[in-house]
């Protein structure tokens, strides 16, 4: 019996990953409640995830990459050319043949991505990199460089069953998915192993790049479907919309404990990250902070939180 | 009136308090080779590192070109012509050959490099070494051997008069080693006076003029290396405690497990022959570079077969990947744990797990409860401690709990074949008994075939139910039972 409190003991003793942004979070949240009458209210709370939501379609895919040691920079311009097809086919076509090709696209893109990185072996930030310039420049082309106007399909983006936005239930759908994935499936556990050490993972048997490819497919579908969502939500396509996208998604991952390195990090707490962003962005504006001091407090809190994380580690290496 | 180039006289050196050389005398000739042998551990290193002033003896003196020292430091050393090649290269590969040569030191003014000086002086020392290496050439594109005679050529520059080379064909091919025997004779006839560490026998009375065994940080033996018998050098390194199999050889065999025809891939290895027997535990026994951990690799579909057949319980089995091989009943335990073997930032108990996911599964989904009960299982039969229990992550654990850790793996995917390379390299020792007993009650029990490949001769002995030895790609001998004894071994591979 001592031997269980013991093991519970050195259990709390380490620090768990998303401690100090719990910490972190609490205190935002108190703060903006305090400074802020607007804050603390159910409208507010909705305007933050639906703020959210767009962002958190592409985090979730997002954070199974970065578990694997991989990183999707051209969510962002995935996302534009998405909405800019999207717009286009609804237009000309029909609602159900503007989200299917946005979502083919998607597909293609995720298929080209996971080729290269897998088959040809090119590192995925740069290969990732170039698609964020070459698609930025599609969306640019595809619309002359103009805001595409969508008629007749806002409900994507805007209908609320049972009082919910549709993007936030999308996301929690997903998220949910996701969260059960990661911690239960062999596709999950696979992924971390891989980040952890890709080597013993192709030496132990796991089927490291089929994996990737599919998690690759399925970031940028998950891109695919938030351009769409976006697109909806805005009733038109802006090359721009999505621009810095994927800055905040890799923020909110990497604020939530995931390791650039691979082989660490959680869906719950890339969700804590995204909800940090959330309500600074919002309490930034209610309280009458000029928006571009969004973008440095961003910056700001991305550098903290890897400050944090190396500490952290640092700590529980002095305590084994 | 001293002709020596280096003379050691009497040195003691202690690590906190524990001796571990004990007034140990060490001459060296201009122009003369002297081999160092001795096991693991005997205080070779130790010893050239005091030469090199890498560490201060506790006692004795030093005498180098005529200059009696207490200590000397790395700077007063290097002042004197003393240089380091280590096995392992210390070379920039992407620069070319001219610049690793003079690398940091590189002739010109006022911080600009005189290039076209740079690669005359390069060419210079190259062909005083008679080697043809291109100056010009990336010096990554160059063979291991080539770079390691840049090693040379860049002590050379430095005015190297005495040259310790620490086991440098450990990672060269046959054709490499004579070449830098060659640079070597060249170095001689030059007047530098080398110390030459190995751990091949057969490499003593091809390059040295003189033998000196070391053993537990004594000097046991110095003789001429012409007439050194190598059954005396062996005996001079073990002791006289050689080490004996005292168990008898198995005597249930219930069918072959493993069957091996006529193995091979490219000059690694050459038609490797073997059949081990369900319930068995052969040992490979070979010297780094003989090819023994490679026939494992190939097994594994870590490496190309390109001849040969391998049967696996009566079924033909053809290595592609170590997916494919995995599922087929094969486990894998590579050398280099951290790099190959462990997840360092997952759990005890997911490691143990990983490879078993497949079983512990339903439609793609693991009960984390029986990834927990697997671990329970295993650890107290391979008395793992984990402080924390299961979700400790595997790299807070020692070596050898983490070794245990990866064996487990293997044994819970329930394989009918575990391929084994240097199962206790980095172990402690009480852990190491603990491993070996688990191997052979674990073959016993489920009836798997193990292969093992080491060069850990000790290893052999204790974990072999018969060995094999492996010299140059090829099987050259087979002990089994109580005919497993050090002496012999390490005789028939060197």
């Amino acid at each position: 019996m001592s031997k269980t409190t013991e093991v519970e003991k050195d259990k709390k003793r380490s620090i768990p990953a998303s401690a100090p942004l719990m910490v972190f979070f609490v205190g935002l949240f108190t703060y903006f409640s305090v400074a802020s009458e607007y804050f603390f209210d159910i409208e507010n709370f909705r305007n933050i995830a639906v703020a959210l939501a767009v962002t958190g379609i592409v985090c979730i895919p997002g954070t199974l990459l970065m578990i694997a040691g991989q990183v999707d920079l051209s969510v962002g311009s995935a996302a534009a050319v998405s909405g800019m097809i999207m717009a286009n086919m609804v237009n000309k076509h029909s609602i159900a043949v503007g989200l299917i090709t946005a979502l083919i696209f998607g597909l293609t893109l995720g298929i080209i991505n996971g080729f290269l990185v897998t088959v040809i072996g090119v590192n995925s930030l740069i290969t990732t990199l170039g698609g964020l310039a070459t698609l930025y420049g599609i969306a640019l082309l595809i619309g002359n460089g103009q805001t595409v106007m969508m008629r007749n399909f806002e409900w994507l983006g805007t209908a609320q069953p049972w009082g919910v936005p549709l993007p936030v239930v999308i996301f929690t759908v997903l998220a949910i998915m996701g969260a059960i994935s990661l911690r239960k499936s062999t596709y999950g556990r696979s992924l971390y192993a891989i980040g952890s050490n890709p080597n013993a993972a192709r030496v132990v048997g796991i089927r490291s790049n089929r994996l990737l490819f599919i998690t690759f497919v399925l970031s940028s579908v998950g891109a695919a479907l938030a351009g769409a969502v976006l697109c909806s939500q805005l009733s038109a396509a802006d090359p721009n919309a999505a621009r810095g996208l994927e800055l905040e998604v890799i923020t909110a991952i990497v604020l939530g404990g995931a390791s650039l390195a691979g082989g660490r990090g959680s869906m719950f707490g890339t969700i804590l990250g995204l909800c940090t962003i959330g309500i600074l962005n919002n309490g930034l504006i209610l309280l009458d902070v000029p928006t571009f001091w969004q973008r440095v407090a961003q910056g700001l809190m991305l550098i903290i939180a890897v400050s944090f994380d190396s500490l952290r580690q640092k700590l529980n290496n002095q305590r084994s | 009136m001293n002709v020596d180039l280096a003379h050691l006289k009497d040195i003691r050196k202690s690590f906190n308090g524990v001796e571990v050389l004990h007034g140990v005398d060490l001459t060296l000739a201009p122009g003369e080779v002297l081999a160092l042998l001795g096991e693991n551990g005997a205080g070779k290193s130790t010893l050239v590192k005091i030469l090199a002033g890498d560490i201060p003896p506790t006692s004795g003196s030093i005498t180098i070109a005529d200059t009696e020292l207490a200590r000397l430091d790395v700077y007063q050393a290097r002042q004197l012509g003393v240089r380091m090649i280590f096995q392992e290269l210390n070379d920039a590969p992407t620069l070319s050959v001219a610049e690793n040569i003079f690398l940091g030191q590189w002739p010109g003014s006022k911080g600009f490099v005189a290039w076209g000086d740079m690669r005359e002086k390069a060419r210079e020392i190259l062909k005083r070494l008679e080697v043809d290496i291109d100056v010009d050439a990336q010096a990554g594109s160059l063979r291991v051997g080539e770079r390691q005679i840049l090693e040379i050529a860049r002590a050379l520059t430095q005015n190297a008069k005495v040259l310790v080379l620490d086991e440098p064909t450990a990672a060269l091919s046959n054709s490499e080693v004579e070449r830098l025997f060659i640079v070597m004779d060249q170095l001689k006839k030059q007047g530098v006076g080398m110390i030459y560490i190995t751990h091949r026998l057969d490499e003593v009375s091809r390059v040295a003029d003189r033998v000196q065994v070391l053993r537990d940080g004594n000097s046991v033996l110095t003789v001429d290396a012409k007439g050194a018998q190598r059954d005396v050098l062996v005996t001079a390194m073990l002791g006289h405690e050689a080490l004996k199999n005292a168990r008898p050889a198995p005597v249930s065999t219930s069918g072959n497990g493993l069957e091996i025809t006529n193995l091979s891939s490219g000059d690694d290895f050459t038609d490797v022959s073997m059949t081990i027997n369900a319930g068995e535990v052969v040992c490979l026994f070979g010297k780094i570079g003989s090819g023994s951990s490679e026939v494992l690799e190939s097994i594994y579909g870590l490496r190309p077969v390109t001849g040969g057949s391998i049967q696996i319980f009566g079924k033909k089995f053809t290595p592609k990947s170590p997916q494919e091989s995995s599922s087929s009943g094969i486990g894998y335990l590579p050398a280099d744990r951290q790099r190959l073997g462990s997840f360092g930032s997952r759990s005890v108990a997911e490691n143990l797990a990983v490879a078993s996911w497949k079983a512990m599964s339903r439609l793609g989904f693991v009960d984390a409860g029986n990834e927990v009960k697997a671990f329970s299982r295993w650890s107290d039969a391979l008395k793992i401690s984990a402080r924390r229990g299961p979700t400790q992550e595997i790299a807070t654990l020692s070596g050898g709990n983490q070794q245990k850790v990866l064996l487990g793996r293997w044994f819970e995917a329930k394989v009918q074949v575990l391929l084994l390379v240097e199962p206790t390299r980095g172990v402690d020792v009480g852990a190491r008994r603990d491993i070996y007993d688990i191997i052979r009650r674990q073959a016993k029990e489920s009836g798997m075939a193990v292969l093992v490949a080491t060069s850990d001769y000790e290893e052999v002995v204790l974990l072999a139910d018969r060995a094999l030895v492996m010299s140059r790609g090829k099987i050259v001998s087979e002990f089994t039972g109580n005919s497993v004894e050090a002496t012999s071994l390490i005789s028939a591979a060197s």
